[in-house]
């Protein structure tokens, strides 16, 4: 069977969690017996420009026949007018006008589009759901598509384009079973065939080194959040509750903020903001966190928490994120605050009782053995694509 | 286990904020900041949170302030804002305090709502009627049971997607995949499906009529229900009804099993019978409810008139027939 991904940009230095959980399944699909795997792709890293910064043509990257094709036009100045404009009342936006916000959203790939069409790929997969690549590729691919919607409630998914996305897909895989009560809240899809799959999680590769060390922390223990450091990804929201939190405790926990910077952070003796690490750096930093806290309202699976639990960390998750929360529900491997109030009390919790720090750390470590290891979840997938392609596209689509 | 420990450690922390809370140790202007930043970025549905969250935004935003910074990077910045302020301060203030006065008539009157709303909620609380069980018992709901061939024989061929509810382990819907049909499955009931779903069956975990309802027009070409309408409430078998004639496509089926009014009383049936709020209908109400909607239906009485299966076909009149 011949698949073909199809993500806005692909590649490890690529921070996107949608587009990076594609290329871990794509890669991880392509060892299983009978797999032919192939990803169309752009040259851009940049969702925000969608700048040509990488060479077009085709490579093979880690088993997977990659295709990169130059994006045609850079993001527009009007996507932000009218961006600010749509999401006041996304619930109210016309056809046209998420037509036009979609369209503008980009990336306009024309030769992706007409690749995918005179392709001979069983089965296209696309991901995530927020961008014109996806609704067009949907709309164009000759043959049966799945849609990875990595779906998050921000006013996009209301929009009337993205929900054709949803109706013409023919198959939907969600990251976890509150994406998928989230999308069944808005669109009426419950019955296309799907799948809760997840992401599958890699072996560590730690560095050897202690975490304390590479922060410049001596022997004072700390929290970790891994990711972007994003507004959007509650960064500053964390940050500005921590420091609060020190007002009151002037002990010795720090808060390491470990990933790449888009959002100001104020320097503070308590906090310690990396930018972007390699990996053996992560998972020693990961390893010796007290906790690992996801401010993030917006997750669709979070790989950070399941890394976390890997390394069996407890982790503290932002209680209006469904998809971390049941995690942490699911599995007793975290916490989670919705004010600063409980934000506060939990990380007394969390700084004051170490045997609950071990508790949800075995737990959260269980849970990701139980249900997150690549071998189980690419079978299954497979089989799942064996029955989306056995199906084929229904008449008239 | 895991899950009770980690639901005793937050019902500790909830009792801890709470009591934290009523401390006033720190400012109701700061601490509603804080939240009001932490909502900033919160997803659609949870945007403002709870009520009491959102009152409590509304009451920090309330008070206007007159008295705007003078803080400046440039040489002398200060100095011509803090005149300018001083300047129109009789001015801004005048204004301000009109904006503040209405401002807090209107989270005065949202925290007035807030009360009568918190009281009525205990009150519905009370009297609020449990989502139907699952009823099922070990001679009427397997693979042995005396209604599955004659739904098997009725599906066959059947085009569009056939859901089954409750699928329980997925046992029906591994029948109906084996005969070729397109069949998936809804469990309402946790910790059923793994298994199957590692099989690679279609199935979900989900209320029935959370399901249906997220079903497109037309979307299926037959629904099966077994043990999910026994002990239904009239709201719920209504809207079981309207959403059949809703989501199943023209020639579509709708397959019903049920126990009867007798099986239902007989001592083997489960202990949800007795805690169900709603009991069995008769056979030929359903075929009634379901031919008012468009299906012809046909009543098929089970041994010892114990059970009884609905088999109706969307598309008709209001053809009803009983055999046995």
């Amino acid at each position: 069977m011949k698949v073909v991904f199809v993500t806005p940009r692909y590649g490890p230095e690529v921070m996107g969690g949608a587009e990076s959980a594609s290329r871990l399944l794509a890669e991880h699909l392509a060892v299983e017996p009978g797999f032919e795997v192939a990803a169309y792709s752009t040259c851009a890293l940049d969702h925000l420009s969608w700048e040509n910064e990488l060479p077009p043509g085709d490579t093979v990257m880690n088993g997977v026949d990659l295709t990169r094709f130059e994006v045609a036009g850079r993001r527009e100045e009007e996507f932000f007018k009218i961006d600010g404009r749509l999401r006041r009342s996304p619930r109210h936006v016309s056809w046209d006008e998420s037509q036009r916000w979609l369209e503008l959203n980009g990336p306009h790939v024309p030769d992706l589009i007409g690749a995918l069409r005179d392709g001979d790929a069983d089965v296209a997969v696309f991901s995530p759901y927020l961008f014109l690549l996806t609704v067009a590729g949907i709309r164009a691919a000759p043959m049966p598509t799945v849609l990875h919607s990595a779906a998050h409630d921000e006013p996009a998914l209301y929009f009337p384009a993205i929900g054709d996305a949803f109706a013409r897909s023919d198959a939907l895989c969600y990251y976890t079973a509150a994406e998928r009560r989230l999308v069944q809240r808005i669109y009426p899809v419950a019955d296309k065939p799907q799948i809760v799959l997840g992401i599958g999680l890699g072996d560590p590769v730690p560095g050897g080194r202690g975490g304390r060390d590479l922060l410049g922390l001596g022997d004072r223990p700390y929290l970790v959040s891994l990711g972007r450091v994003d507004d959007h990804k509650g960064s500053a929201m964390l940050d500005t509750f921590f420091r609060r939190y020190k007002e009151h405790r002037p002990g010795p926990l720090a808060l390491a903020l470990v990933g790449p910077v888009s959002s100001t952070i104020e320097p503070h003796p308590d906090v310690v903001v990396t930018g972007a690490v390699d990996e053996p750096t992560k998972w020693d930093l990961l390893r010796d966190a007290l906790a690992a806290v996801s401010p993030s309202a917006l997750e669709s699976f979070s790989l950070v928490i399941m890394e976390a639990w890997e390394q069996a960390v407890p982790v503290v998750v932002n209680a209006l994120c469904e998809p971390t929360r049941d995690h942490c529900a699911h599995s007793g491997g975290g916490l989670w605050f919705g004010s600063y109030r409980q934000f506060e009390v939990v990380i007394d919790r969390l700084c004051e009782d170490p045997e609950l720090r071990r508790r949800l750390g075995a737990n959260g470590r269980a849970y990701v053995q139980e249900h997150y290891q690549w071998p189980a979840l690419t079978a299954r997938y497979a089989r799942f694509l064996e029955s989306v392609v056995e199906r084929g596209r229904p008449p008239g689509d | 286990m895991a899950e009770e420990y980690l639901a005793k450690v937050m019902a500790e922390i909830d009792e801890e904020v709470l009591r934290r809370r009523s401390s006033g140790d720190l400012p109701k202007r700061v601490e509603w900041e804080l939240d009001d930043l932490f909502l900033r970025y919160s997803p659609m549905a949870g945007r403002n949170g709870s009520l009491e969250d959102a009152l409590g935004v509304v009451e920090s935003a309330s008070f206007i302030d007159p008295v705007v910074p003078v803080d400046s990077s440039r040489s002398g910045g200060a100095l011509v804002k803090r005149t300018i302020r001083r300047a129109s301060l009789w001015y801004m203030g005048w204004v301000t305090a009109q904006i503040s006065r209405f401002a807090a008539a209107t989270s005065r009157t949202l925290r007035v709502l807030d009360e009568r709303l918190s009281v009525l909620q205990t009150e519905f609380d009370t009297q609020r009627v449990p989502v139907a069980p699952v009823i099922e018992t070990e001679w009427a709901h397997g693979p042995g049971a005396w209604w599955v061939d004659r739904v098997l024989e009725r599906l066959a061929g059947q085009g569009g997607r056939v859901v089954h509810a409750a699928a329980g382990d997925g046992w029906l819907v591994r029948r109906l995949t084996d005969g070729g049909l397109d069949a998936y499955g809804v469990e309402p009931r946790t910790g059923r499906i793994d298994r199957a779903e590692i099989e690679g069956l279609d199935l979900r975990e989900e209320p029935v009529l959370d399901h249906l309802r997220a079903v497109a027009p037309e979307g299926l070409g037959a629904l099966v229900l077994t043990g999910v309408v026994d002990g239904m409430t009239a709201a719920e078998r209504d809207t079981v009804v309207g959403l059949a004639a809703r989501t199943v496509a023209p020639f579509g089926r709708v397959i019903i099993h049920s126990l009867s009014g007798q099986g239902w009383i007989s001592n083997d049936a489960p202990v949800e019978a007795d805690l169900a709020s709603g009991r069995p209908l008769r056979p030929r109400t359903w075929a009634t409810l379901l031919g008012r909607v468009g299906f012809d239906v046909e009543v098929v009485d089970g041994p010892e008139s114990l059970d009884y299966l609905v088999l109706a076909v969307s598309g008709g009149g209001e053809g009803i027939g009983t055999t046995r």
